[in-house]
């Protein structure tokens, strides 16, 4: 069943009718969006427009419904931007899908991800009570931090009505350096020695290659007459202090091109399940061990901080992230199980959930 | 902060008092500066909260007893007042508080006696050297306290050097380029009579020429510190007499507690007849270090093989006169001899005068720290422009078994001196 | 109530001289660094261990007392303010850090660690921790947590929220809960715990263990200082640097008064008679700030200022620097009392809202400094009034609350980051209809059904009924304590 409110008192009848909602956007995460078992599909893209946008101010306010496509391309008429590259934009993404399923690209290394742009939200919560949390400006220290809670709370505390961002201008110019490593060890390196070194990068992507080697992918951003200068210096750092193998530059539109693809998650293939699991540098290792049979696909971003695993097989994935203590969120795959692996700090989570949701509206947290 | 104080219940010193606590904002900022606060980690052993307290008990609030504790505990090291923003004068503060609360309050026997026993022997350096060499400052203290013992000899040499009494005057080397009068101090004088040799030499070889005022006594500093302020105010008339601040350039100190006290002698005879004197002589009062840099030294000779010296800030050179780069730029100018920075530099040793011997367990605490400091740099040596630094310093590093030569900045310099000739 | 079995458990976890009960001692505590607000607590604990800070939680759960979690109370809204009838739990000695990671860019820290102890740490990795607020060589990471401080070099990279991984947390009921982790991506997966407890004003209950981010130091930092005759061309100079399309690290104003204090308190030698002055700041790779520099530059020419001046060493930098970090301290020497308010606008009204603080403080005929984070929007008015005048506070306060009235009608926010505590909660229901408020405590209470956890803030009038105490406290008959 679906239901599909267009004001916000639809959206609060609606919920005051019905239980075991699922609040979703653009249906672009099928594992976070897709109905299982007797859960009804709100379906938010109704709900859709840009609100408010004031460049000079750095903030948009939006309904959740709304195509981060539309918002993308409104802030790039004032060189603004979303630094996090929201994901599966071009798919038709929406923003409240975005801070629900806290998907963030490879951008995300350099300023952070959903939750540290998001300053405000709006949404009905379990008891059909329109809540606000946060405000529109860049800096609020009024209140708990509710939009920050929501990123990543999947649709199971309530249904968002509008979304307020704060946003940065947009570097002038991107430049792509890929070097190799022969393998994991000497591309964890790496990484650990560029995270105390000067040169500033926008992304730092790990990628394995089919032959065991590794890649390391850096963007840098900033002023065109800057970057040449800068690349060349990342170059000789990577050639002096770490064991990269060779490199390449990729620019203008090829760079374009090649993040457009990572951040719709092109190389995870048709068919596959995608997992993200938060994890730290040093795990790396322990997890490559671990996955490398189940997941023929797989890329960290945020500088080794992120793994994105493309696996055929969801269960045994589980089981495997429960013995190294690592949780994950899919994003493809079958639909009602979106969590997996061990889950911190869920009596807390559930805490809140009683309070917003008491008589189970929403699915189970 | 908001005070209710009635100043005119406090005499001349009320409204010292009341104008430092008044602009007290609470702010915290001081509490990073201050070495009791870092070892106890409680508010009411932070100078905040010392002020706090002080409010109180001049507000009538909070009894003077109830309050002691805590303000006992202070070293008056006066690191709070150069990080404080609001520029409070907790030095004023403290010594006024202490000079009106310490007639009022009741002390145990032994501890009265104790304090007795400081104040008629520390700052006569005949007595001084007496008690110690008849082993009676021993005595004395294993009668009157036995538990604070260990602190006060831990820090008295069992055989002192020889006396080696000062000429009434000293000439300069070479041309004259100034006249000044010198400070010879009290315990200092005992512990190590040549640091005033060694300070008699480098001035004149800087063509200074030097009067050494035969009816000086001691500078009363411990006094103020401590809340004597009567027999502090004896002790300076003295000194008032003795020297004559107008046919000199500058008052010289080698130790960097007498600075700090004699530059508060204004403050000492605030609202009485001698108020203006002590004001001009307070003003000519100078460290050796600043005299030096700034009447422009000669350079000193190369010492005779490298050595890397770990200089250790003295508070009452570096807080409560301020006194920072003159020492570093007399020993960098030293060829052959590399200066390191000690971690939390500004952080007190412990010593603070007679703060061994009512604190003993913060003063090891403060004292272990700094010499973990200290062996933190690797330093070869250790330079202060204190003497109560240096025995501080020299008892912990005993105390850990490692030896390390110490100077005072004055005798290193002298020592480079020496070398040309 | 019978209090004497809940002293007499916290007499088994602490030694004497680690539970404080004597007048004097909690007279020490009775304020943070807002003293309009005074109360004083039946005791002071002071854990050494976490086990002990989860144990005491335990019992007051247990008992129903209610506790104040405390840092180095320099909180300027009265968020460490102690409830009376209840106790202070103070954190000071839970200070180590546990854990610096140079290859994860990582520290795992207790909640008592100054902040800035944390980047003196990781200085020798070429690494700091990045949240300054101006009380950072004092203030600790835990009254940062419960406050989400940020600070001037908070454009860039964020306030502490940003910056904070991992927690673990001590629940009002004694619940122990971790989330998050030593990934940047911190929470990740489910709803962001971290965002909900950061901020949250000590409400839900002590964090007892930090995991935050640590960044490469800037390689280059160019800072620039301008001068200006009014404060609205300098506000106006803040939109032209924003619409330039710079980013950055840090962006501050500092009027009249502001720099009178400034220059009286840390002798910061600004140019003299200016009636504004902005510093504007470019950190990061050498290559790239140069660069901005030089866009920079030419937009501050065609800004109005009268005076431009270039950091041209560290030393220098550190010179501007100190006078704006100790601006708020050094108003003490203009006015023996005063305010400070945090409220944020949208910064294109920035010029507005400081023309209508000029007429309101002219109204008022009360003297207003103004030294703020122009990059964001955050004003920090200054409101100087002398407390010994009657009703001179209340006085300051309405226009206070004038002011961030303002605000909230401009589109901004009560507060930027020093927090609501106990001086803002009235002012919430201007930015909070009754619904979000009654939301926000809704969740308070599964968290503390019994609203211990530093009672009676952030929540406008809704304190709990104060505990009754009936008669003397045991502690009071036995003489240990006493209160006036
Ligand atoms: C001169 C001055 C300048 C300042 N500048 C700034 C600034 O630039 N930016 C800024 O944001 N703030 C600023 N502040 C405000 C203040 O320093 C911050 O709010 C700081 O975070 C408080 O830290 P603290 O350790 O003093 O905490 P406290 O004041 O002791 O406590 C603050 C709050 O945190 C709670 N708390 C403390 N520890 C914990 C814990 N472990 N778990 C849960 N709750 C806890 C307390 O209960 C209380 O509610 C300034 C303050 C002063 C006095
Ligand atoms: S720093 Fe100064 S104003 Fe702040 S609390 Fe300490 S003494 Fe008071
Ligand atoms: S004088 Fe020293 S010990 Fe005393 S309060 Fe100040 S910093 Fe602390």
């Amino acid at each position: 069943m679906s239901l599909q409110p267009t004001t916000l008192e639809e959206l609060q009848e609606m919920i005051t009718a019905n239980r075991s909602l699922l609040p979703v956007g653009g249906g672009t995460k099928p594992a976070l969006s897709a109905a299982s078992n007797g859960a009804t599909r709100l379906d938010m893209s109704r709900l859709s427009g840009l609100i408010e946008y004031e460049p000079g101010e750095y903030t948009f306010t939006a309904y959740a419904g709304t195509p981060v496509r539309d918002i993308v391309a409104a802030l790039a008429e004032h060189g603004q931007y979303l630094p996090f590259d929201p994901p599966l934009v071009e798919r038709g993404a929406t923003l409240g899908g975005v801070v629900a399923a806290n998907t963030a690209g490879s951008g995300r290394y350099r300023y952070g991800g959903v939750r540290d742009f998001i300053i405000g939200v709006r949404f009905v919560d379990g008891r059909s009570q329109l809540v606000r949390g946060g405000g529109k400006v860049v800096k609020n220290a009024a209140g708990f931090d509710l939009p920050k809670f929501m990123v990543g709370s999947a649709g199971r505390f309530g249904a968002f009505v509008d979304l307020s961002f704060k946003v940065f201008p947009e570097p002038r110019a991107y430049v792509t350096l890929k070097a190799v490593f022969p393998g994991l060890g000497p591309a964890l390196g790496a990484i650990s020695s560029l995270f105390t070194a000067p040169n500033e990068m926008d992304v730092l992507d790990l990628e394995p290659l089919a032959d065991g080697r590794f890649s390391l992918i850096a963007r840098l951003g900033g002023l065109s007459s800057a970057l040449p200068g800068r690349i060349e210096r990342l170059q000789s750092f990577l050639y002096a202090k770490t064991e990269a193998v060779s490199h390449e530059v990729i620019q203008a539109e090829a760079d374009a091109a090649l993040w457009q693809q990572v951040n719709a998650f092109a190389w995870a293939g048709d068919g596959l399940c995608l997992v993200k699991v938060p994890i730290s540098p040093k795990r790396i290792p322990l997890l490559e061990n671990v996955v490398h049979g189940l997941a023929p696909r797989r890329r960290y971003t945020a500088g080794g901080n992120i793994a994105w695993l493309a696996v055929s097989d969801i269960d045994s994935l589980d089981a495997v992230l429960n013995t190294v203590n690592l949780p994950g969120v899919v994003l493809f795959g079958p639909p009602g199980r979106p969590f997996i692996g061990p889950r911190p700090g869920v009596s807390l989570a559930r805490r809140v959930k009683q309070a917003l949701d008491p008589s189970g509206k929403f699915l189970e947290i | 902060m908001q005070h209710r104080i009635d100043i005119n219940k406090y005499g001349p010193r009320g409204q010292t008092m009341a104008e430092a606590i008044q602009s007290c904002v609470h702010c915290g900022f001081c509490l990073a500066a201050c070495p009791t606060y870092k070892v106890l980690g409680e508010e009411m052993d932070s100078p905040r909260g010392r002020i706090y307290l002080m409010k109180e008990v001049l507000e009538e609030k909070l009894s003077i007893e109830e309050a002691q504790p805590y303000l006992d505990r202070c070293l008056g090291c006066i690191g709070c007042v150069p990080t404080c923003p609001s520029g409070v004068r907790y030095d004023e503060l403290i010594v006024s508080y202490r000079a009106f609360s310490e007639p009022q309050r009741r002390r145990s026997l032994t501890d009265s006696m104790a304090r007795r026993m400081i104040a008629e022997t520390l700052p006569y350096p005949s007595r001084f050297r007496k008690a110690v060499a008849s082993g009676k400052v021993g005595k004395l203290f294993k009668g009157a306290m036995p538990e604070k013992m260990g602190a006060m000899l831990g820090l008295i040499p069992t055989d002192l050097p020889v006396d080696k009494p000062l000429p009434p005057f000293y000439p300069a080397k070479g041309k004259r380029r100034a006249k000044v009068a010198l400070l010879s101090g009290c315990v200092q004088t005992v512990l190590d009579p040549d640091i005033n040799w060694a300070t008699l030499r480098v001035l004149s070889e800087n063509g200074v020429e030097i009067v050494i005022p035969q009816a000086q006594g001691c500078c009363g500093s411990i006094m103020m510190h401590i809340g004597e302020e009567e027999r502090a105010k004896k002790l300076a008339r003295q000194n008032l007499q003795a020297f004559r601040p107008n046919e000199v350039d500058a008052i010289i100190t080698n130790a960097a507690g007498c600075g700090s006290g004699m530059k508060e002698y204004g403050l000492l005879f605030k609202g009485l007849p001698e108020e203006s004197e002590a004001e001009q002589f307070a003003h000519k009062v100078q460290d050796i270090t600043v005299f030096l840099d700034k009447l422009g030294f000669k350079p000193p000779a190369a010492l005779p093989e490298p050595l890397t010296v770990a200089y250790q800030d003295a508070c009452h050179l570096l807080h409560a006169q301020g006194i920072r780069n003159p020492p570093r730029n007399l020993l960098a100018s030293i060829p052959n001899l590399t200066l390191l920075e000690v971690g939390d530099g500004g952080l007190c040793c412990g010593s603070a005068g007679t703060y061994n011997i009512e604190q003993p367990e913060i003063a090891h605490q403060l004292g272990q720290r700094k010499v973990q400091h200290i062996l933190n740099t690797g330093a070869q040596a250790v330079v202060s422009g204190n003497i109560g630094c240096l025995t501080q310093i020299q008892t912990h590093l005993t105390e850990r078994g490692i030896s390390l030569p110490l100077f005072h900045t004055v005798k290193l310099l002298d020592w480079a001196y020496r070398q040309t000739n | 109530m019978n209090d004497q079995p809940f002293f007499s458990a916290l007499q088994k976890i602490y030694p004497k001289d680690r539970l404080l009960t004597q007048g004097v001692q909690l007279l020490a505590y009775e304020s943070d660094a807002l003293t309009s607000f005074q109360a004083k607590p039946t005791a002071v604990v002071i854990p050494e261990t976490q086990e002990e800070a989860i144990e005491t939680v335990r019992l007051c759960h247990q008992f129903g007392v209610p506790f104040v979690a405390r840092g180095s109370g320099t909180s300027l809204s009265g968020g460490s303010l102690p409830i009376k009838d209840g106790i202070v739990i103070a954190l000071n000695r839970l200070n180590h850090i546990k854990k610096l990671d140079p290859d994860q860019r990582i520290a795992v820290v207790e909640p008592g660690v100054v902040n800035l102890h944390i980047s003196q740490a990781a200085d020798r990795y070429n690494l700091y921790y990045a949240p300054d607020p101006s009380s950072q060589p004092v203030c600790t990471i835990g009254g940062n947590v419960a406050f989400n401080s940020g600070g001037a070099h908070c454009l860039k990279y964020g306030m502490t929220s940003n910056h904070i991984l991992g927690l673990k947390v001590v629940l009002a009921d004694g619940e122990v809960v971790e989330f998050g982790s030593e990934s940047l991506e911190g929470v990740g997966v489910g709803p962001d715990l971290i965002g909900l407890f950061v901020g949250s004003e000590g409400l839900f209950g002590i964090a007892l263990e930090i995991t935050v981010r640590l960044l490469p130091k800037p390689e280059l930092y160019r800072t620039v200082l301008a001068a200006y005759n009014d404060l609205e061309t300098a506000g106006n100079a803040v939109a032209m640097v924003v619409a330039s399309g710079l980013l950055p690290g840090a962006m501050e104003i500092m009027d009249r008064l502001a720099i009178k204090a400034a220059e009286s308190g840390v002798d910061a030698g600004y140019p003299e008679n200016a009636a504004a002055l902005l510093i504007v700041e470019l950190e990061g790779e050498a290559e790239q700030v140069e660069t901005e520099f030089e866009e920079i530059m030419e937009v501050i020419k065609e800004s109005g200022a009268y005076e431009v001046r270039v950091a041209k060493d560290a030393e220098q930098r550190l010179q501007i620097w100190k006078g704006r970090k100790g601006a708020f301290s050094s108003v003490g020497r203009l006015s023996p009392d005063y305010i400070v308010q945090d409220g944020v606008v949208p910064r294109s009204h920035l010029g507005k809202a400081l023309a209508e603080i000029d007429r309101l403080s002219q109204e008022y005929g009360l003297d207003v400094a103004n030294v703020f984070h122009a990059g964001d929007g955050n004003l920090h008015p200054l409101i100087l009034f002398n407390g010994r005048e009657p009703g001179a506070l209340e006085h300051a306060e309405e226009l206070a609350g004038k002011i961030l009235k303002m605000c909230v009608d401009l589109g901004g926010s009560i507060t930027g980051e020093h927090g609501v505590g106990m001086e803002k909660r009235r002012y919430m229901p201007a930015m909070f209809s009754e619904v979000d408020l009654e939301t926000m405590k809704a969740i308070r209470r599964q968290i503390d059904p019994k609203e211990i956890s530093n009672r009676g803030k952030m929540f406008p009038g809704g304190e709990a009924p104060a505990l009754k105490m009936t008669g003397m406290h045991p502690l009071e008959a036995q003489g240990i304590i006493s209160r006036e």
